[in-house]
């Protein structure tokens, strides 16, 4: 019996890591990754840490919206919120971080209230470096620090951490 | 308003739940095979519904329209109606509570429910990364906000608040794999002591490794019927004696309100205590969702078992062992059998079953049970979902309890 060659698929050397693994995608101001909420991303580019107020009802959002879900609104205001706001709890990732911040495991996640929550202040998460968990205790005086988040290759994005006052 | 039909699960199949060298597909015919060996009376062309409940196929085996391929796989041709029902950890319980008012409004006659999920691969940071997409990925999940975290920060509220300690929660945990010992379904089989869940690894304080219930591959099946064909298929039917869910509208941390007061879940057991005018104390058993040993202690409180903040009191007196106030977790929790988010509510199904049949070992048998409940969370503990069980069906009810 005549010996053929079997027909071959090469695939490529390596395949990247699925993209949605990326959790700072949605940062685009137009195309098809627009977010209608930029001025967030925008603003945290200039150091300021905003969210969403409805001018109608008042009801203040986080994440900053485009609809008030209150009241149906559309006629949002920026608002910044507050510098300082309190430790409400917080914990330690030792085991089990995201694939795309692993390298910086273990570090604190907490949640801080900043202004009056909930009537008139904002409840969010954020994670804290620099600190362990032993080092905090619920109460404490916290702030927000806007950081960089550099690549992958050139890009840079923007977010916020919390800091110990 | 419809007229409900009375509705009665017929039959069940599970697979050993697991770090299983077996797929996605592999599990949907083990389930499938268990429970048509279960409902030998059972011809597939009197099947004309499917229900499936599995959370993130597209993420961990990349397929999706899963429903007609669980279809195809078990050899079913469906006629009136198929879903599959997504709301994380609790999409198991989602699809039993779409079969049932499938067959009690009379839409579907027989229905056959499938919870499944395959969460183990050689790309296990990648599944572990996926269930940030539980919560709000966007704004919760880029902080490394994944459940664990959430976890760990209600236990540290509820101890802030109320004073539980973390002994009381390693308590959980011994209780469940007491009864996971006996459940030869279970991914963990062995006895834990409390000085053995504090000494483990720690995962984010104050939950250590044995605190958390783990990624875990399997699924489970059932078949609902109505009351007029039950007998067809099985001298011990069980009862759907009716379901409840509650969310309010919170997926983000700025709606979390208190981590340590779940008024979602208070609110669904007040509707479903109403709804069948029963109290806390008309239950025998209660399959409760333990994906740490903190959300047992909340459930005892919430539920009703105990008072508000006493959740750590009520395990250390051992009222949730049987025998006590309630048996809680008899088949050994999701600690115990480990968490395939599509499954985790057919099994405590499942488990309600093979109590009410007799068909546990005796260790973990809450003999003469009559009602029990089976209680399934998802996302960050915001929606609820409770559904009851029991040998009786809801208008023989005994109303004076």
């Amino acid at each position: 019996m005549a010996s053929h060659t079997r027909r071959k698929l090469k695939l490529p050397d390596q395949i990247p890591l699925n993209p949605l693994l990326d959790l700072w995608e949605q940062q685009e101001p137009e195309g098809p990754d627009a977010t209608r909420i930029y001025e967030f991303y925008r603003s945290l580019a200039e150091g300021k840490f905003v969210t969403t107020r409805c001018i109608t009802c008042g009801k203040i959002h986080f994440p900053p919206l485009i609809v008030c879900p209150n009241c149906n609104g559309e006629d949002l205001e920026w608002i910044e919120i507050p510098e300082e706001g309190e430790l409400y709890a917080f914990t330690e990732l030792k085991l089990g971080a995201p694939v795309i911040v692993e390298d910086y495991a273990p570090f604190v996640i907490a949640v801080a209230r900043f202004g009056n929550y909930p009537e008139n202040g904002v409840q969010i998460s954020g994670m804290m470096f620099d600190v362990s968990y032993e080092d905090l205790k619920v109460g404490d005086r916290v702030t927000w620090e806007i950081m960089e988040i550099v690549g992958p290759g050139d890009k840079t994005r923007y977010w916020y951490c919390f800091t110990r006052v | 308003m419809i007229r409900m039909r009375e509705v009665a699960i017929v039959g069940a199949g599970i697979t050993r739940f697991g770090v299983r060298e077996a797929s996605w597909r592999d599990l949907v015919q083990e389930a499938g095979k268990a429970v048509f060996d279960d409902v030998p009376n059972l011809d597939k062309k009197d099947i004309d519904s499917l229900f499936v409940g599995a959370a993130q196929p597209e993420r961990w085996v990349f397929q999706t329209h899963v429903a007609p391929y669980v279809a195809e796989l078990l050899g079913i041709n469906v006629s009136r109606v198929i879903s599959r029902t997504e709301v994380a950890c609790a999409s198991g319980q989602a699809a039993i509570r779409y079969a049932w008012l499938a067959v009690a409004t009379g839409l579907s006659d027989v229905a056959m429910v499938v919870g499944v999920e395959k969460m183990n691969s050689k790309f296990m940071s990648v599944s572990q990364s996926s269930m940030i997409n539980v919560g709000n990925r966007e704004f919760d999940g880029v902080n490394g906000f994944t459940a664990p975290p959430f976890f760990a920060m209600v236990a540290q509220r509820h101890m802030h608040e109320f004073g539980t300690t973390s002994e009381q929660l390693a308590m959980v945990r011994v209780k469940n794999s007491y009864y996971g010992a006996r459940n030869p379904y279970a991914q963990f089989q062995k006895e834990v002591t409390v000085e053995k869940v504090l000494g483990s690894r720690m995962v984010a304080p104050p939950l250590t490794l044995f605190d958390c219930s783990a990624i875990t591959d399997g699924a489970c099946a059932l078949i609902l019927t109505s009351e007029e064909r039950a007998r067809e298929f099985t001298d011990t039917p069980v009862w759907i004696l009716g379901g409840v869910q509650h969310v309010d509208s919170a997926h983000t941390t700025n709606q979390f309100g208190d981590l340590s007061h779940w008024v979602g879940l208070r609110k669904a057991a007040k509707d479903l205590y109403s709804m069948l005018k029963i109290s806390p104390d008309d239950i025998d058993m209660a399959e409760v969702h333990d994906c740490f040993t903190i959300s047992e202690i909340l459930e005892y409180e919430e539920l009703g078992f105990c008072k508000k903040g006493e959740g750590g009191k009520f395990i250390e007196e051992g009222e949730s062992y049987i025998g006590g106030k309630v048996a809680v977790n008899p088949g050994g929790g999701l600690l115990s059998n480990g968490h395939p988010l599509g499954a985790t509510g057919v099994r405590q199904a499942w488990e309600m079953v093979m109590q009410f049949r007799g068909e546990v070992p005796e260790e973990r048998y809450v003999n003469g049970a009559e009602i029990g409940i089976a209680h399934n969370l998802s996302g960050m503990a915001q929606l609820h979902h409770i559904m009851a069980y029991s040998i009786y069906k809801r208008k023989d009810l005994k109303q004076e309890v």
